[in-house]
């Protein structure tokens, strides 16, 4: 079954490739989106005061150059999608004065993408 | 000589994909509450539609009957305007967890920068905006007295993203006909890198307006109009798949026609329905995910989609054209069936005549 199936596959990109038409395999529906076929890659992880440990609410994480940013949620965690590149600049700022303490700012970069990525990131108090 | 083998060689190819019936792409109907009316909308959607929205505990249920998801494949989120549901992003989630892809139809007008941040933290990958003419032209269209700036943001937005696999439609008709050549320069401006004009189906709102539909005269000219754009880089323009143009297949798309609804293309409707585009007639709806496995219809039914002899009626019977053209879009068909309802090759043959 398995080698049938392979069969077909080549057969599927001979016949498309010999037809000579770059969008065999890439199309969108008449009413629908072009298809996504652009890597990104998922960053996970959590923000944690230094001295104490515990999670701190309210950081902003964002990607430099890229204008995307979130804010840690209650636990501290972050997770979001973003492009993927040679290396992800990313930066955890304190951007609510001192309702959550005082934090300094934090920049990460990011470069080895060979394992899901989850940061626990420190912070410094100000 | 060359292009007769090319499109042999297609034939074979398209054959072999209806065999296989992959499944890559996916619409969901998430919602049919829409916040604009208009002109031309082939769902009949409105500000109090009759249903409620698909829970995306529903919506997820079904696509995990899906097995081995074909590489590349995309759930598309449309509706209606899917932006009016909060959950989005957490569909959008749900869908990335499931090492699927997601991608979304939207008006535009609740497209700001804030949703836009948080559509790509969530993992969206492609995204398609509706542009229908410079101001007047869309606000007419769209029902709207103030659209067109919002939309012309939001263009910008996604245009800015280096992430998006983006593109803006049009929907051609009398009122912006004249000004195609602006709308590609304003679209140029704005950074995007492609755009897909559609012509309106007679269907939903639009069955009774004559001023939505181009004579055909009208439509060769934009034929003409697309073939011209392409030849330049600076965006890539081509006309929509919704049906088979003749003399025109290999000027104005990246590929000769193939509707591939129901062959790789499905959806999951507001009310369950198991279907291929969400514009087809809903008579073809196979299943429902509420009462059937949703990947075990895909698999064992489709039929209409898959072998589709039945449009071998009416005008259809004895066309010349019918083996490329398979009875053009399946969009094309609706109530009783007995004839195509709109034939996009004879609109351009006659439109030729008038020419000479």
């Amino acid at each position: 079954m398995k080698q049938l199936k392979s069969k077909r596959n080549w057969a599927r990109k001979i016949i498309g490739g010999l037809s000579f038409t770059s969008a065999l395999f890439i199309f969108q529906a008449c009413y629908g989106t072009p298809q996504d076929f652009e890597t990104d890659l998922l960053i996970e992880g959590k923000v944690k005061a230094q001295a104490t440990g515990l999670p701190i609410k309210g950081i902003r994480v964002s990607v430099t150059d890229e204008g995307q940013d979130l804010m840690t949620d209650e636990t501290g965690s972050f997770s979001f999608y973003t492009i993927a590149k040679d290396s992800i600049s990313l930066r955890f700022e304190d951007t609510d004065d001192a309702q959550n303490g005082s934090f300094a700012t934090k920049d990460t970069v990011l470069t080895d993408f060979s394992k899901p990525i989850f940061l626990d990131i420190a912070l410094a108090e100000k | 000589m060359f292009s007769i083998i090319k499109q042999q060689l297609f034939r074979r190819f398209r054959e072999s994909e209806t065999k296989q019936h992959k499944l890559s792409y996916l619409f969901w109907e998430c919602t049919t509450r829409c916040n604009l009316s208009c002109l031309h909308c082939g769902s009949d959607c409105s500000q109090n539609s009759s249903h409620t929205d698909m829970s995306a505990g529903d919506f997820l249920k079904a696509l995990d009957t899906i097995k081995n998801p074909a590489p590349g494949f995309t759930v598309v989120l449309t509706g209606g305007e899917p932006l009016l549901r909060t959950d989005i992003e957490a569909c959008g989630r749900e869908i990335r967890k499931r090492d699927m892809r997601w991608s979304m139809v939207t008006n535009g007008i609740l497209y700001t920068k804030e949703r836009h941040i948080s559509l790509l933290n969530a993992g969206m990958g492609a995204l398609t905006i509706s542009l229908d003419g410079l101001e007047k032209s869309h606000n007419w269209l769209r029902n709207t007295s103030a659209g067109f700036n919002r939309v012309v943001d939001a263009i910008g937005l996604a245009a800015g993203s280096q992430r998006l696999n983006f593109d803006v439609v049009t929907c051609v008709n009398q009122r912006n006909f004249g000004e195609l050549a602006q709308i590609r320069e304003l679209l140029i401006e704005k950074g995007v890198k492609a755009w897909r004009l559609f012509t309106i189906i007679p269907i939903g709102r639009a069955a009774n307006n004559r001023e939505l539909l181009l004579n055909n005269a009208q439509f060769v000219q934009l034929m003409d109009f697309i073939a011209e754009s392409r030849k330049s880089q600076a965006i890539d323009v081509k006309f929509s798949c919704e049906g088979f143009v003749g003399k025109y297949e290999p000027k104005v798309r990246d590929s000769f026609f193939f509707c591939r609804a129901g062959i790789n293309i499905g959806s999951i409707l507001i009310d369950g329905s198991i279907s291929a585009c969400p514009n087809i007639d809903r008579s073809l709806a196979q299943g429902n995910i509420y009462t059937d496995n949703f990947y075990e219809t895909w698999e064992t039914k489709f039929q209409p989609f898959r072998n589709r002899s039945w449009t071998k009626t009416g005008k259809c019977a004895s066309c010349s054209n019918y083996a490329d053209c398979q009875g053009n879009g399946l969009h094309n068909w609706h109530g009783d069936k007995s004839q195509v309802l709109v034939c996009h090759n004879q609109k351009i043959e006659n439109g030729l005549k008038i020419r000479i």
